[in-house]
């Protein structure tokens, strides 16, 4: 290889522009093609289901209120992490998340095992106005999830698009989607979705066990 | 990952080191045409830059040089090259493993002396209570504030008081976290209005507050009948069903005519979660003693 060809490559900035693409795509083509062409191996396990309709719509609505860009559903396998939100996120607990909700931007707590932390109520107040429990919360407030209803036509096609994409979605489910969701708003979808999240799965267990009644051993 | 994915892989690192270090190689060597002017000749911009020509600096050289014999030493170390699992074995769940082991290798002696102590004894333990305010403020803070002193518009009571719902033994704390509360007082509004409005008077007036007397008198029976089924006759509550204690100055949700009339008009739900899946029985045990020590110790009570 003569210094001619550098040369060209110098001065024609196409030629350059390709060159170097190539070059910051092998990164991507070692690390990430590899996860695509194996995604169709990740099963899911027994006590991971597809989304009730109720959930599906608050999944819905999390994504359309941009919930992502502040909050994370993916605990790092990092102690700080585990010790905090329990056992670190495996790519089976997102099998019927799509688009998955991993994220890496963490303004406010992961929310991967959130489910079940607070009481519906705390959740309903902290969407209205998250100064109302937390007085040092800087998110926004979403008072408007609780004037918008949810159409169950609209669950229904969309559970129709995600069992062509695989979702277990019999036509019995989606038959009785209009009847879970009827009646409910946004709110009480996200909220529903919020609770739901991580209980299918078992935090980290420790090996000892005291009594639980507090009493001396 | 499958043989074919580790090949590409190993293909793919093997062609970005081979290029870069091929060039590193050549580069220093390269015979560069010079012109006249010691320039290569490219110019730009009319001439008003030109390519000035210098060698590749030692320093240069010999970091970038170092930094290929890490590289190498890297692929043969760790995880990296196709399916090579690297000669020390590391993992990221492995590095989890070994700093949780770590971290309980400290943890664990302290929680077995912990158990050795009822939460009343040990909420005069510094080292219990420093681990207790640190997972008090991951867990529970979020309804009963940092401080401990709870949220009436939530309806999560205050833990810094020494009136309990659930009552407020080591045993009773640890039961309410571990098990969870949920507290239900019915809605009366079909007892009508004036009932309704005759009940805020009288339940006034058992916490000592200015009252119509006249109002008060009327809803009494109806309290002795149907409230004191929870809240006792003389309206000190239950711990038994967590009727709150009606005669005292403190309120779960609020102690003004309006609260008080919601509150009957309405009903109540408190729900506390279960912790027991979330939290080890350690840990309760030890939040147990750091929610005691927040009643019993008149300067506990932290700052917002």
């Amino acid at each position: 290889m003569a210094y001619k060809h550098f040369e060209a490559i110098e001065k024609h900035a196409p030629l350059l522009g390709v060159c170097i693409a190539i070059m910051v795509s092998l990164g991507g083509l070692a690390e990430i093609l590899p996860l695509f062409i194996q995604a169709h191996q990740v099963k899911p396990p027994a006590n991971v289901k597809p989304y009730d309709p109720l959930r599906l719509a608050g999944r819905d609505v999390y994504v359309q209120n941009g919930c992502y860009l502040c909050h994370s559903q993916m605990i790092r396998s990092l102690r700080f992490e585990t010790q905090r939100y329990g056992h670190f996120s495996v790519a089976e607990e997102s099998v019927y998340d799509r688009p998955f909700q991993w994220g890496s931007k963490r303004t406010g707590p992961d929310l991967a095992r959130v489910g079940g932390k607070y009481s519906d109520k705390w959740q309903l107040m902290h969407l209205i106005n998250p100064r109302s429990v937390v007085p040092q919360s800087n998110m926004p407030n979403y008072p408007w999830l609780a004037k918008n209803a949810i159409d169950g036509a609209d669950i229904q096609a969309r559970m129709r698009v995600l069992r062509k994409l695989g979702d277990p979605y019999t036509d019995a489910d989606i038959a009785a989607a209009p009847e879970a969701v009827k009646g409910k708003t946004e709110m009480d979808a996200l909220i529903a979705y919020l609770q739901g999240l991580g209980i299918a799965n078992e935090p980290r267990q420790l090996a000892d066990k005291p009594s639980v009644d507090g009493s001396v051993q | 990952m499958s043989t074919g994915l580790s090949i590409w892989v190993m293909c793919l690192v093997v062609f970005n080191m081979g290029i870069t270090f091929f060039l590193y190689l050549w580069g220093p060597h390269a015979k560069i045409p010079q012109s006249p002017d010691g320039t290569t000749g490219h110019i730009w911009a009319g001439g008003a830059i030109r390519e000035g020509l210098h060698r590749l600096p030692r320093w240069w050289l010999i970091s970038s040089g170092t930094f290929y014999v890490l590289a190498f030493g890297y692929l043969v170390l760790y995880p990296g090259f196709g399916n090579h699992k690297g000669t020390l074995g590391w993992t990221a769940h492995g590095q989890l493993a070994a700093e949780e082991s770590a971290n309980d290798a400290k943890l664990f002696p302290l929680l077995d002396r912990f158990r050795l102590y009822t939460p009343e004894q040990l909420s005069k333990d510094p080292a219990a209570l420093q681990l207790g305010k640190v997972w008090f403020e991951d867990n529970c803070a979020a309804c009963h504030q940092y401080s401990g002193k709870g949220n009436m518009a939530l309806g999560a009571p205050n833990l810094t008081d020494r009136d309990w719902l659930y009552g407020g033994t080591g045993k009773d704390i640890t039961t309410s976290i571990h098990d969870g509360r949920n507290g239900v007082m019915p809605a009366w509004a079909s007892l009508g209005e004036d009932t309704v409005k005759n009940l805020a008077q009288y339940v006034l007036g058992l916490s000592g507050q200015p009252h119509d007397a006249q109002m008060a008198a009327a809803a009494e029976p109806i309290f002795k009948s149907t409230c004191a089924a929870c809240h006792g006759p003389d309206g000190k509550g239950g711990q038994a069903v967590g009727a709150p204690n009606l005669t005292d100055q403190i309120w779960l949700h609020g102690g003004t005519l309006v609260d008080i009339t919601k509150t009957i008009h309405d009903g109540r739900q408190g729900h506390m979660p279960n912790w027991d899946k979330r939290l080890t029985d350690d840990q309760i045990h030890v939040l147990a003693a750091y929610v005691y020590h927040l009643s019993h110790h008149a300067d506990a009570a932290a700052t917002d």
